[in-house]
Formats: C-alpha cells, structure tokens, sequence
C-alpha cells in the first residue's frame, strides 16, 4: 500500500501492515496475559473487561473513522463532538417514533447534516476550519437542546431528557462463548486470558458495534483501494494537483465532511441505542468527539492505528471502573513489561535515546506499582486519558499528517 | 562489532524483562473475589441487629397547614445552578416548590435564570444582583455554588430576602439558609438496603466526590452498620473526583461500575449521581438486583418506568417542601421561624413508599426514623475510615 521509505537503508522488506497489527495485538495480549497472571489480576483479561472496552470504546471509535475521513480529504474536523451530539438527539427522536434501526438512520442523518453545514463554510466559504468546527460545536448542542425542549418535554416531562427509547438486541455466538467461558473459568495461563479477551468480543454484542467494527476495514478499502479513496486523499494531499488531474476537490471534500458528520452522528447514536446507554440526555457526549479525533491522530491517520487507540481509551476506561485502583496498578506493570519488550527492540535497531526514554519510563511506572497499594482515587478516573496521552506522546515521533490538512482551498489558485 | 555489543545490550535488556516478570507483587489484587461468598440468603437474613420500636401512629402528616396566606405582593426571584429547570433534581424541586407558592399563595412569579456550566463568581453576583435591582423579593439562589455570591450582595440589598439552598455559612440577617440532614434520609436508605440484601453487600454509586455527596455516603454506610452490624459490608464508589462535573451526567459509566459491583457481590446499589443513576437503574435491571434512588421519588420518574421495578425506595430531598414553607414564611414576614436544617423530624429529608416492595420493612424502617428524631441516633455527616 505504501512505497517503502527510501530513507531507511535497511535490507529487509518492511512487514505489511496487517500483519504488523497483528504482531502487536499479540504482543498486546501476551503482555496483558502475563500481567494478569503474575500480578494475580483476572480482571485485566476477563470477558467483561473486553466486552466493557468494547462498548465505551465504540462512540470514541465511529467519531474517530469520522476524523478519518474528513482529515484525509484535508479537512480539519474539530466539529465530530458537535455532530455527535446532533446524532444523539436524531437516534432518541428516530427510535422512540420508529424503532432502533430508524433511530440508527436518524442519527447518521443528524450527524450528516452537521457535517453538510461544516462543507458548506469550510469547503465553500473558506472560514478557518477551526473555527467552523467550534461553532458547529456550540450549535449542535444549541441545537439539540433546543430540539429536546421542543419535542421530548410534552414526553418525558423533561426538556434534559428524552422518554425511554428502543434499544438495540444483543447477540452471541453461544456455543464459541460457552467454549470460551469454559476455557477462561480454567484459568489456564494465556489460553484463558486469550478466551476471556475474546469471549468478551462475541458475547452480548449489538448490531451497531458489528457494523462499526465492519467500518474499520471497509474505510480502509474506500480509501485505499478504490480509485475514488485515492482522489479522495489526494484532496488532501495536494488539492492544487488532483485539481490539474481532473479531480473535482470541492465535491470530494464535500462528500468527505459529509461522510464524517454521518460516523460521528452514528457515535452518537451508540451512546443512546445501546442496552445500558442513556435514552438522549443533555451534555451526555462529554468531549468523546475530541477524544475520537485523538484517538485517530495517534492513529498516525490509519484505519488500524485508531482502531488501537480507540480500543485502548475503551479498555483502559473499563478498566479503572470496573476494576479500580488495584487493576490500573496492574495495568502500570503491565505497561512496565510492554515498555521493557519496546526497550529490546530499540537497542536491537541502535536508537540509544529511544532506548534510555524507554527504561526511564519504565523505571518510573515501576516506582508507581511498587510504592504504591492504592492509588488515589482522584486519579483513577482519568486513568484512560494518561494512558491516551503517553502513547500519543511516544507514537507522536513518526506521525504523517496529510499534507494539504486545514489549508484553504479555491479552485484556480495555486498556492 | 556494533551490530555485536548491540546483540549483547539486547541479551542483557532481555534478561531483565523476564527478572522484572519475576518480581510482581503478592500483596494486592483481591478485587475480583467470587461473586456473594458469605450470604446468600434470603433477603432480610444478613441483619443482625433489631429495629428500634416503630412509634405507634406512624401515619402523623407533618405537613404544617399554612392556612389563607396571601403573599401576592411577593415577586419571587429563582436563580438556578447549572441544569436549571428540568434536571430531574434540585432545581427541579425548587421550581416546583415555586410554583406550588405561586399557585396557592397568589405570589408573583419573577424571574429565573439558570448558571451556565463554568461561569464566574461575578457572573453569579451579577445574576443575583440584576434579580434585586428588577423588585425581586424573595431571592431564591439554588445550590452551594451561590454562597460567595449570596455573601457579598445581600448587605447591599437589606430589604431583600435572600434564601440559599445547601449551605449554611452566610450569616447575615436578610438570608435563610435551607439545608438539610442528607445523611439522616441516606442512613434509612442504609437500613432499608440492609433488610433487602441476599448477600449480605451492598453498593453506593456516588457521582462527584463532593462533600455534600459525601453525606450521603456517611448516612447510607451508617445505616447499614446499624441493622447489620459488620455482616454487610458496604462498597462505596464515585465516577468522578471533585472538580468534575460530568459524573452528575454519565450513564453509561455509571453502568459499567453498577455492574462491576453487583459482579462483586454487592446486590442493592443506592446511587446519588444525578442524571448519571439511570446507568445504576439499568445495571440493577439486567443483573437481578435492586436499587435504591435519590432527591425525588425516582419510582414515578416517566423517564424510568421502564425500569423503575428495581427502584425499591427513594431517599427524598424535598427541596420543594423547604422552598414552598420559605415563601410561606417570608409571606407571613417571619422567616426566622423555618427549621434550622431541614432533618426527619421536620420531612424534610426522608423515604418513599410508593413501591410495594418496600412494605414489608416499613415498620423497622419507621423505628430508625423515630430513633433518630428523638436522638437515640445521631448519624454523622462524614465518611467514618
């Protein structure tokens, strides 16, 4: 898919990416596994921790394939958080008058037309992207509100609230979840915590969390295979040069937005059409639209990149409220054996000070785990946004940020 | 030869990941115990304790009659913290503490203003001094939040009367505080907890780590030691620590840690998380245990019928109660008469009965009503440990 970098004289072939993915999740795993074990912590590996994860991490997720596709056609989307919140309002509105799937298509449509709105000033307008995106910010909660009061208050009484609406079923693959409950009940070092981990995957999963974990490969597709996900990119890469080619930009990035508002109206939607969410409730979204776009940022702008980081925020967030203290000071020793197997690899390619970075930080979370019985509990809820924040700062080193990102474009101009 | 000492670094780095997976710790790691070990009963079986007597005409209405008061010549300021109207909470009930005065009394409605979500101190100020300049009188300022506001404008307004809800630090003449005995409502919500648990644990989902959330806390853990002893053991958990607002609004984590506890054992959850107890509810719904709600009586809320089985009872916060004999009071030009804190003894804090499955234990939990109105109780308003 990408043209290896002739500035890294090294004789091998680079691994394709899938298979990188899939090293990692291995490594991933195989860390977790033996954190569990020696740490004597279950949780880190047990089917509800996975299935949690799942669930916290599928509204960051849908926002972040949002950001993906508006940044890759060059547009900054500040705006997902906004979308979101329109999506919430248009899934509650759509199911309680249709059903889950009606619901589910209001809330892409809401969500649509928030990102319409962000085309129309950025693309066509040429307002400062930023700028655009934190109105339409402030709107889709103005919006919302204003909605809420108008349609649900005669409902539910309430104009924060919408009355209870449709939810979506569950599914499970009962007899490979019986399987794997089996296996993990053994406790059984690594299989039981690769069944608890997948068990968690197939067990009391949704509709809407299949389709979004099926938006993953596709957007990947779209984008990378088809001829209209290159010109798509090329907007962002270089607008002046696809423009000369032929490619209509304008319409491109419109689709792009567009396409953008209608994954992050569907996150909204998850937070309300999933069993345990919320019905619409105001202010419910709280900063999971900013949270996806970093998410897709230390994603290195990679359909499997925010894939990674969207599972991580989800399980680390599950994790601190399920487990508490005691299991994030699992996960810091977790993080101490992740950072140790990150050491041996740098020594082995001779980058010294990536090394030295790497055991100092790992001297220090084991200080943590060490020192430490309980942390404090002020800290425990923001648990996930440490963990976001240290891998964005480490995976920060090598992003590749489209070119043309947040520029203004006007067709016939050439800078 | 790099490419050797290279090799060797990596040997050595090698060697110490696997003498640093040696040395996890012992200690720690118990928080997955098997779900219910030590209960398992019926539910009532974990108390250990007996009721005090229940007094003998429970039925006593301690509504005061306030007769034909007429207090149209109030215009009655409401200025609201952040949520406003429609929070399904506290500002919900001083609204309609309001509009009870409004309708029965024939005072004026003036104005109303909610805060937004991270305004200043001036802003406040500025509110509660617009409300005065507009004729406002009585001012209504509703939450904690309102106290330094409420401190620097009355003098200058000493011909209005101020009330401000949850706190009691102001001292000055023209302003009544209504503050209540959280904790006194919450240890019922213990006792009642106590007589429903099968596994002898139960739960309290906080939402923000506030003090005035911390009552709560201290009540409700009170009142499961005082029925069960150290047989119940009690589990309390805060979404988010002080500072942050959003676990008043967060369902959906709200859920993950109700369902966390019950996995733990625990099977009856008393939330005070605010909007955020929907996710408790929900949890309790699909796990077959129970729940026990807060400020109002969440029972008869519409926006939980669908689950409101499990809300076995309610600790009541009557705002609304407080606010309404304000304005009477205010009306009848005495306002030094209001309670000093809105505790049992006055219903100004209390429980609802408007689920059947609370029945059975009314008399017991009557008798701790009664224990503590006449002081054989005191419940204390900090965490203990």
């Amino acid at each position: 898919m990408e043209k290896p970098d002739p500035t890294v004289t090294t004789s091998k072939r680079r691994l394709p990416g899938w298979a990188r993915g899939a090293l990692w999740a291995v490594v991933a795993i195989g860390v977790l596994s033996t954190a569990s074990y020696l740490t004597d912590m279950p949780i880190l590996t047990s089917s509800d921790t996975s299935q949690t994860a799942l669930r916290l991490g599928l509204p960051i997720l849908l926002a972040a394939i949002g950001g993906l596709w508006a940044e890759r056609a060059g547009v900054m989307n500040i705006g997902l958080e906004g979308m979101m919140i329109l999506g919430t309002w248009g899934s509650a509105w759509g199911a309680y008058y249709g059903g889950v799937w009606v619901g589910l298509a209001a809330g892409i449509l809401f969500g649509l037309l928030g990102g319409l709105l962000h085309a129309v000033a950025v693309v066509t307008f040429n307002v400062n992207h930023i700028v655009s995106g934190v109105a339409i910010n402030l709107l889709g909660l103005g919006v919302a509100q204003y909605l809420a009061t108008l349609v649900f208050e005669p409902i539910s009484g309430n104009p924060r609230e919408s009355p209870p609406v449709a939810k979506f079923d569950t599914y499970s693959a009962t007899f490979l979840s019986d399987w794997l409950g089996a296996l993990e009940d053994e406790q059984r070092v690594v299989l039981s915590d690769v069944a608890g981990l997948l068990r968690g995957l197939v067990t009391h999963v949704s509709p809407l969390a299949m389709i979004a974990l099926l938006l993953v490969p596709a957007s990947y597709f779209i984008l990378w295979r088809t001829r209209f996900g290159l010109r798509l990119r090329s907007c962002g890469e270089s607008p002046v040069a696809a423009e000369s080619l032929g490619v209509n930009v304008y319409l491109h990035k419109y689709i792009a937005v567009a396409a953008s508002g209608g994954f992050a109206g569907m996150g909204g939607a998850s937070l309300v059409l999933l069993e345990g969410g919320a019905d619409y409730l105001e202010n419910q979204v709280n900063g999971r639209g900013y949270i996806g776009l970093a998410a897709m940022i230390f994603g290195n702008y990679r359909p499997s990149g925010l894939l990674g980081g969207a599972a991580l925020f989800g399980y680390a967030d599950g994790l601190q409220l399920s487990g508490g203290g005691a299991a994030v000071l699992a996960l810091c020793y977790g993080a101490v054996l992740l950072l140790a197997i990150i050491v041996v690899l740098q020594l082995i390619r001779r980058h010294w000070w990536a090394a030295a970075g790497g055991v100092a930080g790992a001297a220090v979370l084991y200080w943590i785990y060490w020192t430490n019985d309980e942390l404090p509990s002020d800290l425990i809820p923001y648990t996930p946004h440490f963990v976001t924040i240290i891998v964005l700062a480490v995976a920060a080193q090598r992003l590749r940020v489209p070119k043309a990102i947040g520029q203004q474009y006007r067709r016939g101009e050439d800078t | 030869m790099r490419r050797k000492r290279g090799g060797a670094l990596a040997a050595i780095a090698m060697a110490g990941v696997l003498a640093m997976a040696g040395c996890a710790k012992d200690s720690g790691g118990d928080g997955n115990q098997a779900a219910g070990d030590g209960g398992g009963g019926e539910p009532g079986s974990c108390v250990t304790n007996e009721a005090p007597a229940a007094p003998e005409n429970s039925k006593k209405e301690q509504t005061t009659e306030h007769g034909d008061i007429d207090a149209g010549d109030l215009k009655i300021g409401l200025a609201f913290d952040v949520g406003g109207r429609g929070d399904a909470s506290f500002n919900d009930a001083a609204a309609a503490g309001v509009d009870r005065a409004v309708e029965e009394f024939g005072a004026e409605k003036g104005n109303e203003s909610p805060a937004a979500g991270s305004e200043s101190e001036a802003a406040k100020e500025q509110r509660l001094r617009q409300m005065a300049e507009q004729g406002n009188n009585p001012i209504i300022a509703v939450g904690f939040a309102y106290a330094e506001a409420v401190r620097k404008v009355a003098p200058q307004y000493p011909d209005t009367e101020f009330a401000l809800v949850d706190d009691n630090s102001v001292d000055a003449k023209n302003v009544t505080p209504l503050v209540f005995a959280e904790e006194e409502g919450s240890f019922l919500a213990g006792v009642a907890a106590a007589y429903k648990t099968s596994e002898c644990q139960v739960g309290f989902v906080g939402g923000v780590q506030t003090p005035l959330i911390k009552k709560f806390q201290a009540g409700f853990e009170q009142g499961v030691k005082a029925a069960g002893g150290d047989n119940i053991e009690v589990k309390s958990e805060y979404l988010t620590p002080a500072g942050d607002i959003s676990g008043f609004n967060d369902p959906a984590k709200a859920n993950v840690k109700s369902k966390s506890m019950i996995s733990q054992g625990s099977d009856v959850l008393f939330h005070a998380a605010g909007a955020s107890g929907q996710g408790v509810f929900e949890a309790a719904a699909t796990n077959d245990a129970l729940a026990i709600g807060v400020d109002s009586d969440q029972y008869k809320q519409k926006t939980l019928a669908d689950v409101k089985d499990v809300i076995v009872t309610s600790m009541l916060k009557k705002v609304d109660v407080a606010v309404f004999d304000y304005i009477a009071a205010v009306a009848e030009g005495d306002p030094g008469d209001l309670p000093e804190r809105f505790d049992l003894s006055v219903d100004g804090v209390g429980y609802s009965k408007s689920n059947p499955a609370i029945e059975d234990v009314t008399e017991e939990l009557e008798g701790y009503k009664k224990a503590i109105v006449d002081g054989d109780i005191e419940v204390s308003d900090t965490p203990q440990g």
